[in-house]
């Protein structure tokens, strides 16, 4: 097992209020599976996808990586996890916009560089973030900045930027949330193509149709998961006045 | 690696960088400019002093003077050959300056020197202004008036011995342009047609006539008189020399007796001729004094020889005496040997002492220039020490405006930051990208300070010249206040390197707060919504 996340439990304080948004759940992801976990609006999706990119950690259960315990690491492994092993895909890209489309692809092989090895290796780091964008269909637009690309562009881009360093696990949050249908469609072909090549995927959305092309799909319910069978008539998750 | 690039971007697309930047820049520039004139103003202040003094002087604090300087200068001679190079006694009085021409009057201090001595112990002779282009022509001895004329060959012409002397700085003259600048005005009238129409140029003002170039009218002593003391400034540090050199001046002197009081005579009345001016560059100085002779001002004031009632003389009085040291002589183990040997003297001469002699003598006290200058110079030094801690306090306010931009820039860049942390940057790595830029804007601040600060110094007497030009109320730079003419514009190395050191470790300082709390963003907060 590529991930394993066991009797996860976290709560949120709201004020004096507690709010428990995960309560005992359990997830597993194999090598080169693409995994949804649907869930409605506030029902932990997201707090669930930080944990198992160790962004957050657990009241309570463990995360493993490759028979590691993710949640007892260091912080200096902790942050070495998240650069090699993980791809984050935000709803909302989360690019940097300062850089151009080709440094914020860059970046996450710039952070594990120190000034040095970074002048030996640049080039390669250029070569695989070009090829990258390339294959996502941006290749002529790699010294644009975020703001002079569209939505979709965006979400390309910040594909890229999570598969620069090859990582095992690509973490999806909501890729498509922000996007048309349409667009959003094209988001989800690349996902599933990068899938087919073997890339594993976890990706949590509400929307049911996008998870029509997963592997396995989990349901998100009261804090726990189980497996999603389809009995809904409807595509979407209606929003649950829960937590974040 | 991305610490420095995300400095680096940030700093030139982030129009709030450049307000630190800015703020870095101005706080460096402003305290080396303030370093700079005061850190100027007392080593000119240094300079000037010992170039007014000798090296040593020793004098009585009382007007009237002390005798037996002569036999003390020989005893020094006998007894310290290789510490003395040359001694010159100095009369100081006061006085009232006239320009006969135009019935001008100034009080004045009056010192009585012998020039051709005076000039070796101090540097006098090179703010001498005639003496430059005319070397050797300027004495205080009884002279007449030169007048130029047309020679031989109807040139117009200064008497032989100022052509010869011309020719001599001529010759030595290697800056063709002080020739040309010297040549440039040949025949400029001045003011008073009577005694000064000029020739010669720009402000060598002579009198002529249409003869040939000869000396003229009775023979008076010379007078070097202060440059500030007659004369107006113009700009470019000249002045308007209105008298023609060799015009008549009174000066009238209250003699004292040796036990300070009025002689009962009237006062005396001195015609004498202008022979030149002295620019020291110190305002009080320039504006004050006149030069005379030391043996005619010691007779006239009462102060040579005198019978005594019981039948014998007194002996000549002097106020200061000025010692110059042989080269290599420490100068206060030199003030120690002189002293000593002072305290011999007087015990060798005590025997033969009158009371009044003695009263004088007990007054003299041996000094070194630094010891004259003391007070003033600490004062200076204080006030330096002050400024500076002043405006250093000031730009403590650029530090917390650096940490306030710095602030924004998180709180504005809470999401990228957020985003580097999932991207795997550590806590210590997000604050330090903000410490290096803290490190690039103290780096291009300080450099662009030091420029900014160096160029304003380098060029601040022609600022303030232009600011003069448009108000003259701008000139902020008063002679008469700082003593010199000039504002210093001098930078040094070493404080230019130590003032962007500090303004450096202090950008960096300003940012540790917003650096560490930029470390402390918690991602999942900070990349929750958009």
């Amino acid at each position: 097992m590529l991930l394993r996340a066991r009797n996860i439990f976290k709560t949120y304080a709201m004020g004096r209020t507690e709010v428990p948004v995960l309560r005992n759940a359990s997830v597993s992801a194999e090598k080169g599976e693409f995994l949804v976990i649907l869930g409605a609006s506030g029902s932990g999706k997201s707090t669930l996808l930080h944990i198992l990119g160790a962004l957050d950690t657990p009241d309570r259960g463990t995360v493993e990586f490759d028979g590691e315990s993710v949640t007892l690491l260091p912080a200096a492994r902790r942050n070495h996890y998240r650069n090699q092993k993980i791809g984050f895909v935000f709803q909302f890209y989360h690019l940097l916009p300062e850089f151009t489309v080709l440094e914020n692809v860059m970046m996450p092989r710039m952070i594990s560089q120190s000034v040095i090895s970074w002048i030996t290796t640049r080039r390669k780091a250029r070569r695989d973030a070009q090829a990258l964008l390339e294959r996502v269909g941006l290749a002529d637009r790699v010294l644009h900045r975020p703001k002079e690309l569209s939505g979709g562009e965006r979400q390309r881009v910040a594909i890229a930027r999570a598969l620069v360093n090859r990582p095992a696990i690509l973490l999806a949050d909501e890729p498509t949330g922000n996007l048309d249908s349409k667009i959003g469609e094209e988001i989800l072909r690349l996902l599933v193509s990068f899938s087919d090549e073997g890339q594993t995927i976890v990706m949590v959305t509400h929307d049911l149709q996008l998870a029509s092309h997963a592997h396995r799909r989990l349901l998100l319910e009261d804090g726990a998961l189980r497996e999603y069978r389809e009995s809904r008539p409807s595509t979407h998750f209606a929003a649950k006045e829960v937590a974040p | 690696m991305y610490k420095w690039f995300f400095a680096w971007r940030y700093l030139h697309t982030k129009l709030i960088a450049l307000f630190g930047v800015a703020s870095v820049t101005l706080c460096v520039a402003m305290v080396l400019v303030v370093l700079s004139v005061m850190g100027g103003f007392l080593d000119t202040l240094r300079e000037r002093s010992r170039g007014l003094h000798s090296e040593i002087v020793v004098e009585s604090g009382s007007i009237q003077g002390f005798p037996y300087y002569q036999q003390f200068e020989a005893y020094l001679n006998k007894h310290l050959p290789n510490v003395i190079k040359t001694t010159t006694p100095a009369i100081y009085s006061y006085g009232i300056v006239r320009v006969r021409a135009t019935a001008y009057t100034r009080p004045c201090r009056v010192l009585g020197i012998r020039l051709s001595d005076y000039i070796q112990v101090n540097e006098f002779g090179n703010g001498l202004h005639y003496e430059g282009f005319y070397p050797g022509t300027t004495k205080l001895g009884a002279q007449g008036m030169p007048l130029a004329g047309f020679n031989e060959t109807n040139r117009l012409a200064l008497p032989p011995d100022h052509e010869q002397a011309s020719a001599v700085w001529r010759k030595k003259q290697s800056d063709l342009a002080a020739i040309d600048e010297y040549d440039a005005r040949p025949f400029e009238t001045a003011p008073f047609p009577k005694e000064l129409a000029v020739t010669s140029g720009g402000s060598r003002v002579f009198s002529m006539h249409f003869e040939s170039p000869r000396y003229e009218g009775p023979e008076r002593y010379g007078v070097i008189i202060g440059s500030d003391l007659l004369f107006d400034r113009l700009s470019g540090g000249r002045f308007d020399r209105y008298l023609a050199r060799g015009a008549n001046i009174s000066l009238t002197l209250m003699p004292l007796s040796q036990t300070g009081s009025p002689t009962g005579e009237p006062p005396v009345k001195l015609p004498l001729r202008y022979v030149d001016d002295s620019h020291t560059g110190i305002f009080e100085i320039d504006d004050l004094c006149i030069y005379v002779d030391f043996d005619m001002v010691q007779h006239k004031l009462g102060m040579d020889p005198q019978p005594r009632v019981d039948g014998g003389t007194t002996a000549a009085r002097t106020n200061q005496l000025l010692i110059s040291l042989q080269p290599g002589v420490g100068l206060y183990e030199s003030k120690a040997g002189i002293t000593d040997a002072w305290n011999e003297f007087i015990l060798e001469i005590d025997r033969n002492l009158s009371a009044a002699d003695a009263q004088s003598l007990s007054f003299v006290k041996v000094h070194t220039w630094e010891d004259l200058q003391r007070p003033f110079i600490n004062a200076v030094e204080k006030e330096k020490v002050l400024v500076t801690f002043l405006f250093a306090l000031i730009s403590i306010v650029a530090i917390v405006l650096l940490g306030c931009i710095f602030y924004m820039i998180v709180e504005k860049k809470t999401r990228d930051i957020g985003t580097l942390k999932a991207l795997g940057a550590s806590s210590g790595g997000v604050a330090s990208i903000f410490i290096s830029y803290a490190l690039v804007v103290g780096i291009s601040g300080s450099v662009l300070g030091t420029l900014v600060g160096s160029l304003f110094v380098w060029n601040i007497n022609g600022i303030q010249d232009f600011l003069a030009s448009l108000n003259p109320q701008l000139r902020v730079w008063s002679p008469e206040v700082y003593s010199f003419d000039k504002i210093p514009e001098v930078v040094k190395t070493a404080d230019a390197i130590w003032v962007a050191s500090i303004a450096v470790v202090a950008s960096v300082i300003g940012s540790f707060i917003p650096a560490a709390l930029a470390g402390r963003v918690w991602p999942v907060q900070a990349l929750r919504y958009e």
